[in-house]
């Protein structure tokens, strides 16, 4: 096995994933809306950094769009995307709470995951967008994917910052009275409704920012790669790493995705037993999930270390 | 004419998703929480049904019986060994957890029948024809089983002594134990009877359509869109929304691509929520 290799991936894709189950850390533990669909918003600034980076249509090309802009402008783009798909979506879902809201969510990264299917003047329908930019090259003696996941890495990093900032600020404890007693908050004079709204705004921009470089990094903006299965690994990383805290969240996605590359690298010899590795990861990612639900071992460490200092 | 074919064939359709649709919503309504494991439920009877009928030889109507009840014990089973334990969490954990469980079924399915395309040994279904209509025996067979099964589950609910206590239990378990109502006992039941509706309709789905692992799991997103659409947990209201939904996908087919099937499920499902947030049913989501 090439350890090296394999610990730049998990890097690199821990720090992508690591962003967006931080975003929905801040949507479920502080402002207590379950998003079963954050692929969605996930997908769109993937897409939208492959639209605005790749040339426009030509020969056998069936999309629409292409306006070769610098990567830079075209990730920004990608967060502003994700801000205003959020404000579509969130405007008629937010009024539900608990699971209709779970179950619109869900709803409405399947409708957007058909669209993309469907609607080849997008993103050339099943097959994707190929060939997606990837904006640093070798940085004298490091090697390309070394700066990339130095680049996720520094995503990540931001993220966690600029969330901490925010919920130790005088809006981020409003946000834990608003999520503690809503009508006590209300009573106190905080608009528990449109904090809610902000919040599932100002989280999409992250996700947003790490589609973009998720696309980087496969270099493919295609449906398959933004099925529910990414919300549900999403959200058993936010549930392993114990779902208040801000670094075990960080900490319990780069874990599941060590534990997925691990066993995507296995070497193996038929494509059958290839097949059977899949299924048991799916059934062990299930029974993890499902035992660390049950006895919350995470949380119980976290109570632990707090309570003793 | 062409579109009314499209609309006999949406009222099939309808009556599969009410057969899908209704067990989720009995869990949902007695246990209080959304199984997304529901559909792998599905994805497990259909495939016993298969393996029973094309690998052993068996008769499809035993094989299917054999499928129903295997699949009513599998059901109890994670009831049993995965859900009781934390009941007495709030609903979003157990939602969480449930998408565990269909990822264990899911990932089970795949491991055990690997990829490719099945289909029952059934022989092809016969077409009737009325006034230029056409039915397949296979949806003659849904609709007949759907209107039987909530009838049967009318009756059942309102007259027999498990089913009075099954919704005493829904709407205040406190209470329902006060007055001696078993309530271990009840939900036992309630598994059998929910996942066993999975069974039957997994049966359908098998009848229906050529079967694919990740077949059951796509069946998820037209179950919620029919439960969420009647109302959580409200069971006649899914009727009415199992057809409705039916009909929608079907008929739309008749203007845009059948690729948006789904979203079209979803499309009505949103412009009700807008208009109505707790459902066709109305303010009764308990």
């Amino acid at each position: 096995m090439n350890w090296p290799q394999l610990l730049v991936t998990v890097l690199t894709l821990g720090s992508i994933f690591g962003v967006v189950t931080l975003s929905l850390n801040l949507q479920y533990a502080r402002g207590g809306m379950i998003n079963f669909g954050i692929v969605a918003y996930f997908a769109v600034g993937a897409y939208t950094y492959a639209i605005f980076t790749q040339p426009p249509p030509q020969g056998l090309d069936q999309y629409k769009f292409g306006f070769g802009w610098p990567w830079w402008a075209a990730v920004i783009v990608a967060g502003l995307a994700a801000l205003v798909f959020a404000a579509v979506t969130g405007w008629p879902t937010l009024r539900l709470r608990g699971e209709y809201l779970a179950l619109t969510t869900f709803a409405f990264a399947e409708v957007f995951h058909s669209v993309l299917l469907n609607e080849r003047r997008i993103g050339n329908g099943t097959v994707g967008l190929a060939r997606v930019e990837r904006p640093f090259g070798d940085w004298g003696p490091i090697e390309e994917k070394y700066v990339f996941a130095g680049a996720a890495a520094l995503l990540l990093v931001a993220t966690l910052v600029v969330f901490r900032r925010l919920l130790v600020s005088p809006y981020g404890r409003a946000l834990d009275a608003i999520r503690d007693d809503e009508t006590a908050a209300m009573a106190a004079g905080k608009p528990a409704q449109q904090m809610r709204r902000q919040v599932f705004l100002i989280s999409a921009v992250p996700v947003g920012f790490a589609g973009a470089v998720y696309a980087m990094f496969t270099t493919l903006a295609q449906p398959s790669l933004f099925t529910a299965e990414v919300t549900f690994i999403v959200w058993i990383a936010l549930v392993l790493g114990g779902e208040r805290s801000v670094y075990g969240v960080v900490l319990g996605t780069l874990g599941l995705v060590f534990f997925e590359e691990i066993v995507r690298a296995w070497p193996f010899e038929t494509v059958r037993s290839a097949q059977i590795a899949a299924a048991v990861e799916h059934v062990v990612t299930g029974l993890v999930f499902i035992a660390v639900l049950r006895y919350q071992p995470f949380q119980a460490a976290a109570t632990r270390l707090r309570a003793s200092r | 004419m062409l579109l009314l074919q499209f609309f006999v064939s949406g009222v099939a359709t309808g009556c599969f998703l009410i057969l899908a649709t209704i067990g989720f919503s009995l869990t949902r309504r007695v246990e209080g929480f959304l199984n997304i494991a529901h559909a792998e439920l599905l994805g497990v009877s259909a495939f016993t049904t298969w393996w029973l009928n094309s690998h052993h030889g068996w008769h499809v109507l035993a094989a299917a019986v054999a499928a129903i009840a295997f699949t009513a014990l599998v059901g109890l089973g994670i009831a049993r060994v995965v859900y009781d334990p934390i009941r007495h969490r709030e609903p979003a954990v157990l939602l969480i957890t449930s998408t565990g469980v269909a990822f264990v079924i899911g990932g089970a399915l795949h491991g055990l029948i690997g990829t490719g395309i099945r289909t029952l040994d059934i022989g092809l279904a016969q077409r009737y024809e009325a006034f230029g209509l056409r039915v397949t025996s296979h949806q003659l067979i849904v609709v007949g089983l759907a209107a039987a099964v909530s009838v049967s589950l009318a009756v059942f609910l309102n007259r027999t002594r498990t089913g009075l206590a099954i919704r005493a239990m829904a709407v205040n378990p406190e209470l329902a134990a006060s007055r001696g109502v078993n309530l271990s006992a009840t939900s036992r039941a309630t598994w059998l009877l929910s996942s066993g509706l999975a069974g039957l309709a997994g049966v359908m789905l098998a009848m229906l359509a050529t079967l694919t692992t990740d077949l059951a799991f796509a069946q998820i997103l037209q179950i919620l869109a029919v439960a969420i659409l009647a109302g959580l947990g409200s069971l006649y209201a899914v009727i009415l929304s199992g057809l409705l939904v039916g009909v929608a996908m079907d008929v739309s087919a008749y203007w845009i691509p059948a690729g948006y099937r789904p979203l079209v499920a979803f499309a009505v499902v949103i412009v009700v929520l807008l208009f109505r947030p707790a459902g066709l049913a109305g303010t009764r989501s308990a």
